[in-house]
């Protein structure tokens, strides 16, 4: 499997130099996005609409960001984080314990089971909305904690991910420890699971990420403001759609987005490693 | 209503059976909710052991359902529902000792919405110990009736609402929405202080005639104009046009050109949405159209009217160019100059005012043969809860909000729809100036175009970028269709609207 | 029973398959619930209109005769085929430049890299309401710059001719990291053999990309286009946060139609049944692509 991690620097041509002049200038010109936001973030609202273009913000102001925290975010950040973690919890120990059992145990069966969730994988989960959302509101669970996790637990990539690791896992250590008369479920939670480091971190680490952005399904299914997970409720700086038209500017806007994106950037920065390197493992061999 | 360019809420119109939905809701031609209540949480409860018989919470609904047998397992699994149980339930907390939590939903998204929460604010300052406050929630409006809808399935509607009259008709039929005589009449409001008209307005008369909301404001859409273009143009800013051959003069004088495309409008129009859509409604109202006969049988009366007007639309891009389809949020762009005449509702006054735009507004020019202009009224609606204990403290509070509104009726938005409120003296002097206002208040005269009270009153209704109508029109104005196709179209569905009753 | 590759003996076949099933279960029920019944459901959902409130009433075909009547519905779907033909291209070729830049290891490569790959990992607010800022018409970054080389400010949320491009901008910002690092650990899994023997050759870079790099390459970029025209099939956040679908419906999709019909209009059944036909179109979608796919492997 490709080690997709930093490696050592190559030397750089005299020919090289111009494409990495390009290449490097392409890149910080990707990344310029955010710092023009963080930068009209931090403006006061009249200096945002300049006749200049200023990168940097002629005199720093946090009353923008205390505008956004008039509206419920910390509330909107404990549902995403309530909701993140049990789902990616769930989802990555089951799909795990089942990416073993279609890797390790042969049941009948087993095949059309993988098959199955195969196909599923391929159909995307915006087209089963609608119906998902029409059941959980005649079930009396619509804008629950149990309406935001349910439908996330059954993501077949954490089973994929996990299939692929295990088909290629040394037998011997679960041979010894069936032989010494050790249960499955055993040898599962003490010798497999423990030793499937790499894909456990990075299926949690893009699971998670997955689970935090999901916008659809949260949008559809809350309807109060003490359910709303924090990239629906930050849609309410969006000039369309929002909840301000007339009045809040780009200014609160970007201050929303800096502190909504502070998470995710910073679970990434941490882990980007892994992060890569699931990606990596789910999608080369695939 | 709504000032956001956004798409309303619409009924299907193909009526649906409203039958008692399994739940909290009974059906009743008086519509109190029957389920007994024991209390919020104990019938959020029950709703909540329903649901942790589904799926795979087995475990913590076997704990909840035997005795507590001190063994591991047992002890591990009632941990487990208890862990699992705050993910089960989320509703309001419970009734603190003292104070009453109402909950309010509000869609205002225009400067108005500034206004009302400095009302709520206001509501909250005055009963702070006394036992009641309004928590007040954003929701777009957009999605306001389905989250409505989906909130009262699920038993958690919220307590009260802003409404449109004429646009509710579904809800009040399908028991959503709560008839308040007789509660209105508990806590002591005054209904002889409305003006009848308004009373009238908010009432159904095709299902029991029930008072579905309080008044709030009547407002009506007039012509706000740039004076700054007016005076740059040599224009004498005091005198506004009475028709529309004096409208179209202003505005050919005030647009402004670059290579052949209008780069400043003189009459501010947008492509598609709500806009262009009520302006077509408005002029068709002026001359002659009727959206469906006074008896509510016939729909699209008088269609060479109704097509005339689509023309006269469509010759403000075309044939004029006095304006441009390329303009999507019309508030933004009236505050930021980039059109000289534009018409709203008073809902903006606010916002414009603060950003210290030199503006007027005048009474709508009558660009047919009579001076009509669209008229909406808005409310406070209370919905249907699982414990109609509430319905009390609820319209006590919504009485407050009608008594002091004052403040919203002179700086928010609208003309008052209650008598003491309009006679007092400094009603015409407080406020925004009444160079912005008065058009507002003396154009009520004329504002008669509002709503179609039947269950598809949203597919009616003029003021939409959304529904039925709106993107019909849609395809007028983007040249896909003709106006007499449109027309037919339009006359067909309504027709077929009005019959299903 | 022993299943290809599993290296399993059974000893007793009766209890291992027990355990097998028990392990799967967990998994395997919320996804039967959650993942799998909702579509059979919205399969049935789509003949019947059911509104929020009250019992479902069975129209039939109704629904689907009115969707494929309907002209916002042939809108949509138009539309999102524009999104799959701009973003599609965008994504992979620049996904791929950008992995070959960064495959060289020259100075600042990790940087480059964690530049490239992050806006994947923020969500679709973001992304939008940072791209509405810098597509403003008179004020966004990206006009102004363009106001230096002459070019007219264009109105990229503002007007029907743009708002879908506009959109399709911020989505290829958005996406491309995700393609951007298969292409990349697909470069770092090429065998280091070929380039050497083909660099003895005297063949130059270019040439060495074409003819080693290249074809090595191809399932990654079949993969990721497969991958990315379904991304594009489904997109939705962005279009809501951005325009909600305006100016006149040129920039809605598919799922944004879907969205409309169900929480603005509440037509539950409606809904379902255009669901049902964009699961259609990606199946279609799918299948052409697995021929295509045959067809050049074998050819």
């Amino acid at each position: 499997m490709a080690e997709v991690g930093p490696a050592p620097a190559r030397r750089l041509g005299l020919r090289d130099v111009p494409i990495w002049l390009c290449g490097t200038l392409l890149a910080l010109l990707w990344g310029a996005p955010f710092l023009w936001m963080v930068s009209t973030s931090l403006k006061p609202a009249a200096q945002v609409m300049t006749p200049v273009i200023e990168w940097f913000p002629r005199e720093i102001t946090f009353e923008n960001y205390a505008k956004v925290f008039r509206y419920p975010v910390l509330t909107w950040a404990l549902n995403s984080v309530i909701q993140a973690v049990v789902a990616t919890g769930l989802c990555v120990l089951f799909g795990a314990m089942a990416g073993y059992a279609l890797a390790r145990l042969p049941f009948p069966g087993r095949r059309a089971l993988f098959a199955l969730f195969l196909a599923v994988l391929m159909i995307p989960s915006e087209i089963a909305v609608v119906p998902l959302l029409l059941a959980f509101i005649k079930a009396g669970l619509a804008s629950t904690y149990a309406a935001l996790i349910l439908p996330q637990i059954g993501n077949v990539l954490a089973v994929y991910i996990f299939r692929q690791y295990y088909l290629t896992f040394p037998k011997e250590l679960e041979e010894a420890a069936l032989v010494d008369g050790a249960g499955r479920f055993k040898i599962f939670f003490t010798i497999a699971l423990p030793l499937a480091r790499a894909p456990l971190i990075a299926t949690t680490v893009i699971l998670f990420t997955l689970n935090w952005n999901n916008f659809l399904w949260p949008l559809l299914v809350t309807f109060d403001e003490s359910m709303k997970t924090m990239p629906v409720g930050m849609a309410a700086f969006a000039p369309v759609v929002g909840t301000h038209t007339q009045l809040e500017g780009y200014a609160v806007a970007m201050a929303a987005v800096t502190i909504l994106c502070i998470p995710s950037i910073t679970l990434f920065l941490l882990t980007q490693r892994h992060f890569i390197r699931g990606i990596a493992l789910g999608g080369v061999k695939g | 209503m709504t000032p956001g360019d956004s798409f309303s809420t619409r009924s299907d119109g193909t009526g649906s059976v409203g039958a008692a939905d399994h739940g909290a809701i009974r059906h009743d031609s008086v519509v109190v909710c029957q389920v007994r209540p024991i209390g919020p949480i104990d019938s959020r409860f029950g709703r909540g052991r329903a649901a942790v018989t589904e799926g795979r919470r087995d475990r913590g609904r076997q704990a909840m359902d035997t005795k507590w047998r001190w063994s591991r397992r047992s002890l591990a699994r009632a941990m487990g529902a208890a862990a699992a149980a705050p993910f089960l339930f989320h509703g309001r907390a419970p009734h603190a000792q003292r104070t009453i939590e109402i909950v309010h939903w509000s869609w205002l998204a225009a400067s108005d919405g500034e206004i009302w929460q400095q009302s709520i604010d206001a509501f909250n300052e005055a009963h702070k110990g006394k036992g009641v406050q309004i928590k007040m929630e954003l929701v777009p409006e957009e999605q306001f009736v389905t989250k409505v809808l989906a909130a009262v399935v699920t038993g958690r509607a919220p307590d009260f609402g802003w409404g449109t009259a004429g646009l509710r008709a579904k809800l009040v039929k399908d028991g959503v929405i709560v008839p308040l005589d007789d509660v209105a009449k508990k806590v002591g409001l005054d209904l002889a202080d409305f003006d009848p008209f308004a009373l009238q307005q908010a009432r159904y008369p095709k299902y029991g005639n029930v008072l579905a909301m309080v008044p709030m404001d009547l407002m009506s859409l007039q012509p706000l104009v740039n004076l700054a273009h007016l005076k740059e143009a040599g224009l004498d800013p005091t005198k506004f046009p009475e028709d529309g051959a004096g409208l179209l003069e202003l505005a050919k004088a005030t647009t402004k050109k670059e290579g052949g495309k209008v780069v400043r409008s003189g009459i501010l129009m947008t492509g598609s949405g709500v806009h262009p859509t009520v302006t077509w409604g408005i002029v068709a109202a002026q001359m002659g159209f009727e959206r469906a006969s006074s008896d509510l049988k016939r729909a699209a009366v008088n269609p060479k009217a109704g097509i005339a007007a689509m023309e006269w639309v469509l010759d403000l891009f075309d044939k004029h160019q006095v304006a441009t389809r390329d303009v999507t949020d019309r508030y933004k762009a009236f505050g930021t100059g980039q059109g000289t005449v534009f018409w709203t509702g008073p809902w903006t006054l606010n916002g414009y005012t603060q950003q210290k735009l030199d503006f007027a507004a005048f009474l709508f020019p009558k660009i047919g043969q009579k001076r009509v202009t669209y008229f909406e009224m808005g409310g406070l609606e209370l919905y249907k809860q699982a414990d109609a204990g509430r319905y009390e403290a609820t319209m006590a509070a919504v009485k407050w909000l009608s008594d002091n509104s004052f403040l919203w009726t002179t700086v928010g938005r609208g003309a008052s729809p209650r008598k003491s409120i309009l006679a007092r003296p400094d009603y015409k002097t407080a406020g925004h100036d009444w160079k912005v206002r008065g058009a507002f208040i003396e154009g009520m005269s004329f504002a008669t175009e509002g709503e179609i009270p039947v269950q598809a009153g949203p597919d009616f209704t003029i003021y939409s970028g959304g529904n039925f109508l709106a993107k019909t029109l849609e395809q007028v104005w983007a040249g896909k269709s003709k106006p007499e196709e449109a027309m037919a179209r339009i006359g067909e569905h309504w027709q077929k609207a009005l019959d299903a009753g | 029973m022993r299943a290809a590759g599993s290296g399993w003996q059974a000893e007793d076949g009766g209890r291992r398959d027990w355990t097998g099933w028990l392990f799967v279960a967990f998994f395997t029920l919320p996804f039967l619930l959650f993942n799998l019944a909702p579509l059979l459901f919205g399969v049935v959902l789509a003949f019947t209109e059911w509104g929020i409130i009250g019992d479902p009433v069975w129209v039939g075909t109704a629904n689907f005769e009115q969707a494929l009547a309907d002209p916002w519905v042939a809108n949509a779907f138009w539309n999102t085929f524009l999104y799959a033909c701009t973003i599609v291209p965008g994504v992979v070729v620049l996904g791929l430049a950008f992995a070959l830049f960064v495959h060289q290891r020259w100075p600042l490569s990790t940087l480059a890299r964690t530049l490239f790959f992050t806006p994947n990992v923020v969500s679709a607010t973001v992304i939008g309401l940072v791209w509405v800022w810098l597509l403003d018409t008179q004020f966004g970054l990206v006009n102004r710059y363009l106001a230096f080389l002459g070019i007219g400010p264009i109105p990229w949320l503002t007007s029907g001719d743009w708002s879908l491009i506009g959109v399709s901008i911020a989505s290829i910002w958005w996406d491309l990291g995700l393609a951007f690092v298969l292409f990349l650990a697909a470069l770092q899994d090429e065998p280091q053999e070929l380039h050497e023997a083909a660099a003895i050759d005297g063949a130059g870079r270019i040439r060495r990309f074409l003819h080693v790099t290249l074809p090595h390459l191809r399932p990654t970029i079949s993969m990721v286009v497969t991958l990315q025209i379904i991304a594009s099939m489904r997109i939705f956040s962005q279009v809501y946060v951005m325009t909600n679908g305006a100016p006149h419906g040129s920039s809605q999709s598919v799922i944004h139609y879907i969205y409309q019909t169900a929480i603005v209009q509440y037509r539950l059944g409606y809904a379902s049944a255009v669901s049902v036909l964009l699961f259609l179109a990606i199946l279609v979608v799918t299948l052409l692509q697995r021929l295509l796919l045959r067809e050049r492997a074998g050819g």
